[in-house]
């Protein structure tokens, strides 16, 4: 029965290639709603599919011996290498120029000398985690697809506005989104690393031009800061391709199995480096800032379903070889410290996107940490933190980008109307900042899972990184919560104008986050825990799970009863409405003006705090970035040593 | 926790934590009144306060901070029952905070100006002590482990301990006796709303909450008392019945502690919050640890 994997892996890979290749061609609004919608649900049916039959356990290996296709790769590592090469030609970019092409040599070096003595036994896989993954990919992605349906319609709009010449680039945007979907597929169901190796490329590429896309001077220089720093990741999954390629391990799982020992130890540090750049952890959270001047939708795909969550990935995989070793030190340390500063820099902003970025790049930082403790319990927590982030963060994104085009603002200050101005929306984006920070909701109960993780190996080094982490995260996201749920003293409505295909995927968001909450427990149990019993089938035997399923229970029905509770009470109150106190005789409690005690106006003026002297970028990113980069050095410089024979 | 424990706990919990709590406030007014030289008002005079605000005319700002009020009410409760049910430490905190954060947003929800100071400071009251309750939370682990060789996050397992937590948590319960004060809403660090008339902002966070709101967050107040002082017995009871006079008598000394520094320091600066009990923190954190780490 191999063959109908291979179909699933091979539908999920080409599927999105046809359609991305059908949108550059489909240049009307319908026929293009059409294209997105279809495709988006064959996608997501085929994930549901997969999941069906691969998600409680029984993982599948197999080969792929193809002739033909190897030259595909190599056609697509080309492709990439040229339209990098191109581009850095064009904007006279000469850093991105000299690391593709070294990259371009070490390729061409490891596919004529080194692969063909390698013999390849499984070329791809389906396990747990590919499947949660490719849910994530498919459910999540396809919904921001159909969002970016009416999102993109007003960006159109408003460019029109602007520049009534103004070229409509749509569908290459819409192609490149389908694109990305088919390389994050590749990237969660390749085994042979080569082939892992052009999707992980791919997705940089995309997401190049993704950042691009709008062409403004910005828009350039940060696609090109981008590039730049993943290229370096790039360059150093070369290195260890060729590396593994010497010794004959060009496959994910046996590079596992070899562990951080011996010859193996390098080639995962270069690998965990690479995925460092991709999670955009310190000191490569610039790129991810700088892409928010994108598209929205494109912030939301590159934070929650693809780009980033590849990385992520990356760690939980290697998880097994890390822990207690250079590489494990390496890693948890630079996740931890990312943690840390980066929801400290988050408090430091005002700019709604870039407190999703910062914090975004802070939960990474998480998942990468515990990935580095390596534990079954401490990447238990990893996965429902990848997860719960892609849903809530994707649920974020989204609100902002429909309230930006509705206000005319991200900045957070100015959302204290939106509670009355677009209740419903004002709502979702509440749920999403909730599900993000607090109990009983799923990263929450995650980041429990990770203190307790920590407990049990007794490392507490990062408990207090995490402690003082997670004091910094309640402060960003607690102030966001009070000015969003402000309620202005007038209404009315600016919500009919949302597209259909926005409140769509607003919604699915929603209730994927709910209902991942909800489900927690049951999802631990039956999904996550049998998996941690075939990764880790050597050690320890009990449970995996870091809290108990009661505990786990209890959150679950807190949830619940939160959700009864508020549809049955709030906003309901029959209480005799009063104005607030003003200091003087209120006049208009939308601007909080009021008759001062000379008679005059006064404006009550209150901006949240921002703490730039303690928090700001200044301060904390300098400071940041030199710590991780030590340890960035004295890890890999480590694992270096490693191939003279000496070991931590 | 089983479910029978979880029931005794929660109503227990229910109908005697406000009666103390009511009664500590009593004595609180009295004994502060004694120090500043006044007679001050009867023992029951807390009680009396929440019976008028509830029967005055309910009046509010918006249609929601009630409800926020009142969902802040339940978690706090909820979290009281939790730890006196000898269930899980790091959940009693969780709930805790969600309690706080609803509290937080009804003072938000009103869009006073003032409401918002308060807001603001109380989010900042809740960064300087987090780090020291999750800190808590994880050395009680790791005590209960070093004490008895099992480590535990639930509270019940100090009653299977032959000494008490403080044996091997000196340092953690210094720590939390500083930031006790935050908690307890006690001068110096009373920066989000006071019973101090002579404050700077008096009122903040409770600015525009009025009549039966105003009266729910004097509940809560008396329950969050009670399951504070809690986690004070918590370091002095192990598996005697002498330990529960001892935790007691501990939780005497400190309360009076308490009700002596909130009425001998001004209010300080939030800067100087955020950092002493930063500070404080990490020392006490990196100190027990040590000491953990050497002689257990």
């Amino acid at each position: 029965m191999d063959f109908l994997p291979l179909i699933s892996i091979e539908f999920l890979v080409v599927f999105p290639l046809i359609i991305a290749a059908l949108l550059l061609v489909v240049r009307n609004d319908t026929g293009r709603a059409v294209v997105v919608i279809g495709g988006s649900l064959a996608i997501i049916a085929g994930c549901v599919w997969i999941a069906v039959n691969y998600l409680t356990g029984s993982s599948w290996y197999g080969a792929f011996h193809n002739e033909l296709f190897a030259y595909v790769v190599l056609l697509v590592d080309a492709a990439i290498g040229i339209y990098i090469i191109i581009k850095s030609i064009q904007h006279k970019r000469i850093l991105p120029l000299i690391l593709i092409v070294l990259q371009f040599v070490i390729i061409v070096i490891y596919e004529f000398v080194i692969q063909p003595d390698v013999v390849i036994e499984y070329d791809l896989y389906i396990d747990t985690l590919s499947v949660i993954m490719a849910l994530i990919i498919g459910v999540i992605g396809c919904g921001i697809c159909i969002y970016s349906l009416g999102y993109m319609k007003d960006f159109q709009e408003h460019e029109n506005a602007k520049d009534p010449e103004a070229k409509d680039r749509r569908p290459v945007f819409f192609s490149l989104m389908f694109l990305f979907l088919s390389a994050m597929f590749g990237i969660v169901f390749s085994n042979n690393l080569s082939w892992l190796m052009t999707a992980w490329e791919l997705t940089t590429v995309c997401s190049f031009a993704l950042i691009g896309y709008t062409r403004t001077a910005e828009a350039i220089d940060n696609s090109f800061r981008q590039i730049v720093m993943n290229l370096l990741g790039g360059l150093a999954f070369a290195i260890a391709l060729v590396l593994l390629g010497l010794q004959g391990v060009l496959e994910f799982d046996k590079l596992i199995e070899m562990g951080s020992a011996g010859l193996c130890v390098l080639p995962i540090a270069l690998i965990a480096f690479a995925g460092m750049t991709k999670a955009a952890q310190v000191p490569f959270q610039s790129w991810l800032l700088g892409a928010m001047v994108a598209p929205t939708p494109t912030s939301a795909l590159l934070h929650s379903s693809t780009m980033v969550k590849a990385g992520v990935f990356i760690f939980i995989k290697l998880a097994p070889a890390l822990g207690w070793n250079s590489n494990g030190i390496m890693v948890m340390l630079v996740g931890a410290l990312t943690f840390l500063f980066c929801a400290a820099l988050a408090i430091s902003q005002s700019n709604a996107k870039r407190v999703l970025a910062y914090s975004t790049v802070s939960n990474l930082g998480l998942i990468v940490a515990c990935a580095g403790v390596g534990t079954p319990e401490a990447v238990w927590a990893a996965v429902f933190l990848l997860v719960f982030h892609a849903a809530a963060k994707s649920l974020l994104f989204l609100c902002i980008g429909v309230a930006e085009h509705h206000v005319g603002s991200r900045d957070i200050e100015e959302m204290d109307n939106l509670f009355v101005r677009m209740p419903a929306l004002a709502r979702l984006m509440a749920l999403g900042i909730l599900v993000m920070f607090i109990a009983p909701f799923g990263m929450l109960v995650s980041k429990w899972a990770t203190i307790v993780s920590l407990v049990d190996t007794s490392n507490i080094t990062l408990l207090v990184i995490l402690a003082f982490g997670s004091a910094l995260t309640f402060m960003f996201w607690a102030k966001w919560l009070g000015k969003l749920l402000s309620v202005a003293q007038e209404e009315r409505s600016l919500e009919d104008k949302i597209h259909r295909s926005e409140w769509t995927a607003l919604v699915l968001m929603a209730l994927i986050s709910v209902g991942l909450s909800i489900g927690f427990p049951f999802i631990s149990e039956y999904v996550v825990v049998p998996y941690f019993m075939q990764v880790w089938v050597d050690s320890i035997s009990g449970s995996f799970a870091a809290i108990s399923f009661d505990n786990l229970l209890i959150m679950g029905i807190i949830v619940l009863a939160m959700i009864v509770a508020f549809a049955a009470f709030f906003g309901r109150s029959k209480k005799r409405k009063v104005p607030i106190y003003l200091s003087g005789v209120g006049l208009d409690f939308e601007k909080r003006t009021f008759r001062n005690s000379l008679s005059g106006v006064t404006e009550a003026t209150q901006r949240n705090w921002h703490m730039d002297n303690w928090f700001g970028e200044k301060k904390v990113t300098p400071l940041a970035n030199t710590m991780c980069i030590i340890v960035l050095l004295l890890g890999i410089g480590l694992s270096a040593l490693s191939l003279v024979g000496w070991s931590l | 926790m089983t479910l029978l424990s979880f029931a005794v706990a929660a109503v227990a919990f229910i109908v005697l934590a406000p009666v103390i709590g009511c009664f500590i406030a009593g004595l609180d007014r009295i004994i502060s009144a004694r120090l500043q030289g006044r007679v001050g008002p009867p023992l029951l005079q807390p009680y009396y306060d929440v019976r008028k605000l509830l029967a005055k005319d309910d009046a509010a700002v918006n249609d929601f901070q009630g409800f926020y009020v009142a969902m802040s009410l339940a978690f706090a409760i909820l979290a009281g029952v939790l730890f006196f049910a000898g269930g899980n430490f790091l959940l009693v905190v969780f709930v805790l905070t969600l309690s706080t954060l609803f509290f937080i947003v009804a003072a938000y929800s009103s869009r006073s100006p003032f409401a918002e100071i308060g807001a603001e400071r109380e989010i900042v009251q809740v960064m300087s002590y987090e780090p020291m309750v999750i800190l808590l939370t994880v050395t009680f682990f790791m005590a209960t482990a070093a004490l008895s060789g099992v480590g535990s996050f639930d509270t019940a397992a100090v009653l299977a301990l032959d000494r008490p937590l403080i044996v091997a948590l000196p340092f953690i319960f210094i720590g939390l006796v500083f930031i006790l004060t935050i908690k307890l809403r006690k001068s110096p660090f009373d920066l989000s709303f006071s019973h101090h008339a002579h404050q700077e902002l008096v009122k903040g966070i409770t600015t525009e909450m009025s009549g039966r709101t105003l009266a729910i967050v004097e509940i809560m107040h008396w329950y969050e008392t009670v399951l504070f002082l809690g986690w004070v017995g918590l370091f002095f009871v192990w598996g005697s019945w002498l330990s529960w006079l001892i935790a007691l008598l501990v939780i005497i000394v400190i309360y009076l502690l308490e009700i002596f520094i909130d009425n001998n320091f001004a209010r300080v600066k939030w800067q100087f919050m955020l950092k002493a009990s930063w500070l404080v923190t990490l020392v006490c954190v990196v100190v027990n640890v040590a000491i953990l780490e050497i002689l257990f």
